[in-house]
């Protein structure tokens, strides 16, 4: 594990060196119980110089101007996903996720995803983070908790980090343009799918079928912008029917379950008031 | 397969596999459970980030059906997760996951706190706005605001 993960750093010195910069600015950033402002800036400066060395090591893209956006993009979403993890006060880092939501739905654009990037901010942004909210003002005494202020073994962690990192930039920097060979292509959508058609069917294109040719000659990449959210519809309630109508029993389930565990721990809590209200004293 | 897509494919795969790493630093190190789960969540944004990219790149729907099936799972998983992270609080008053390391194995060992003063030391930066209207009268007993958040 770790002497091709060395032989890759050598190999890519600006990736290594991106690496050990962020597990080192993350070790020095996290909440430590002291408070040393050398060590906190020092850490932003590493921080800094791993993100420009992500930059650097990256691949250019075609146009500048796909380019720029994604950078920024991309930017504003890791560098808020860092900021998150080392916040001290859980209110802020609950701030600083749905900044960087915003950043992956940013990128999920970019990436050509349109419903995807807006169900992630109307979900996650608008209705889950709100929940976390709403959990930390009702549970979140005034003033910043001591186990707000130590962290678990953060040099063990960011050495954990770093190493996954590695071992993943290491993957992605070998990934070749090469057809994959060992394994049957997969299936596209080439045409909407017609109501009621089958999405299998539609995914052999029919040889008479003037556009199925003319999307086929079309560039991957554009394969999916054509009336992009009518035929994901398409694809989701045709080929992925069932998987539809077991996530919604799952949302179902979901909500059920998490209104019987708060009533029944409402009458608990109400029958053992007394118990546990010594017990809590006793903390 | 299609070569010109290859450089943003890796592009938004290094971004994918920033947000996962990151989200398993934090999960490892963080205490409060809440900022755990916040933690598992942006792990799950870079799984999401990387399906996309795949996805873009074989022009296939796969990636992006996967992941609205996240999305959906994310949104159970974060209902039933809250619940459980309200009982706890509400059994030990705190959001504190070594609250909980009674349930840890026999070999690993025991979380000790090491002394922290009881204030927090950094003092809280507030935005400062212009002053508009009258002040209104102060509760002596209760605070306008909290100093914390």
């Amino acid at each position: 594990m770790i002497a091709p993960l060395f032989a890759a750093a050598v190999a890519q010195p600006l990736v290594g060196a991106a690496i050990l910069a962020t597990a080192a600015s993350l070790w020095l950033l996290l909440p430590n119980g002291r408070e040393r402002p050398a060590a906190r800036g020092l850490g932003w400066l590493l921080g800094l110089a791993a993100l420009a060395a992500f930059v650097a090591a990256g691949r250019r893209l075609g146009g500048l101007g796909e380019e720029a956006v994604f950078l920024v993009v991309s930017l504003v979403a890791v560098v808020s996903a860092a900021a998150t993890i080392v916040s001290r006060s859980p209110v802020y880092a609950a701030i600083w996720f749905a900044l960087s939501l915003a950043g992956v739905a940013g990128v999920l654009l970019v990436l050509g995803a349109q419903f995807l990037g807006v169900a992630t901010i109307v979900v996650y942004a608008g209705a889950i983070l709100v929940m976390f909210l709403f959990v930390l003002m009702l549970a979140q005494p005034a003033g910043l908790a001591p186990y707000d202020r130590v962290s678990n073994e953060p040099f063990l962690s960011a050495i954990a980090g770093a190493v996954l990192l590695g071992a993943l930039s290491l993957s992605i920097g070998r990934l070749s343009a090469a057809p994959v060979t060992c394994c049957a292509p997969p299936s596209r959508a080439t045409a909407p799918p017609a109501p009621g058609e089958d999405a299998v069917a539609s995914a052999a294109p029919s040889a008479g079928s003037s556009a199925a040719t003319a999307v086929a000659t079309t560039a991957a990449a554009d394969r999916l912008a054509d009336q992009h959210v009518a035929r994901l519809g398409g694809e989701l309630f045709g080929r992925h029917l069932v998987a539809i109508e077991a996530a919604g029993v799952l949302l179902l389930v979901a909500l059920i379950g998490a209104i019987a565990i708060v009533a029944r721990g409402e009458t608990e809590r109400m029958d053992g008031d007394d118990a546990r209200s010594g017990g809590r004293a006793s903390r | 397969m299609n070569g010109a897509n290859l450089p943003l494919l890796q592009n938004a795969l290094t971004v994918g596999a920033i947000l996962f790493s990151l989200g398993l630093v934090g999960i490892l190190t963080r205490r409060n459970l809440i900022v755990m789960f916040l933690s598992a969540e942006m792990m799950l944004q870079g799984i999401a980030v990387s399906l996309v990219a795949w996805s873009r790149y074989h022009g296939d729907w796969g990636g992006h059906v996967l992941v609205i099936f996240i999305l959906t799972v994310a949104a159970c998983e974060a209902a039933v997760a809250l619940v459980f992270v309200l009982q706890a609080f509400a059994r030990t008053g705190r959001l504190d996951s070594a609250a909980w390391q009674s349930l840890r194995e026999a070999t690993i060992a025991r979380t000790v706190d090491h002394e922290l003063p009881a204030v927090d030391t950094v003092p809280p930066r507030f935005p400062t706005l212009t002053r508009a209207g009258v002040l209104p009268p102060a509760d002596e007993d209760e605070p306008l605001q909290r100093d914390h958040v």
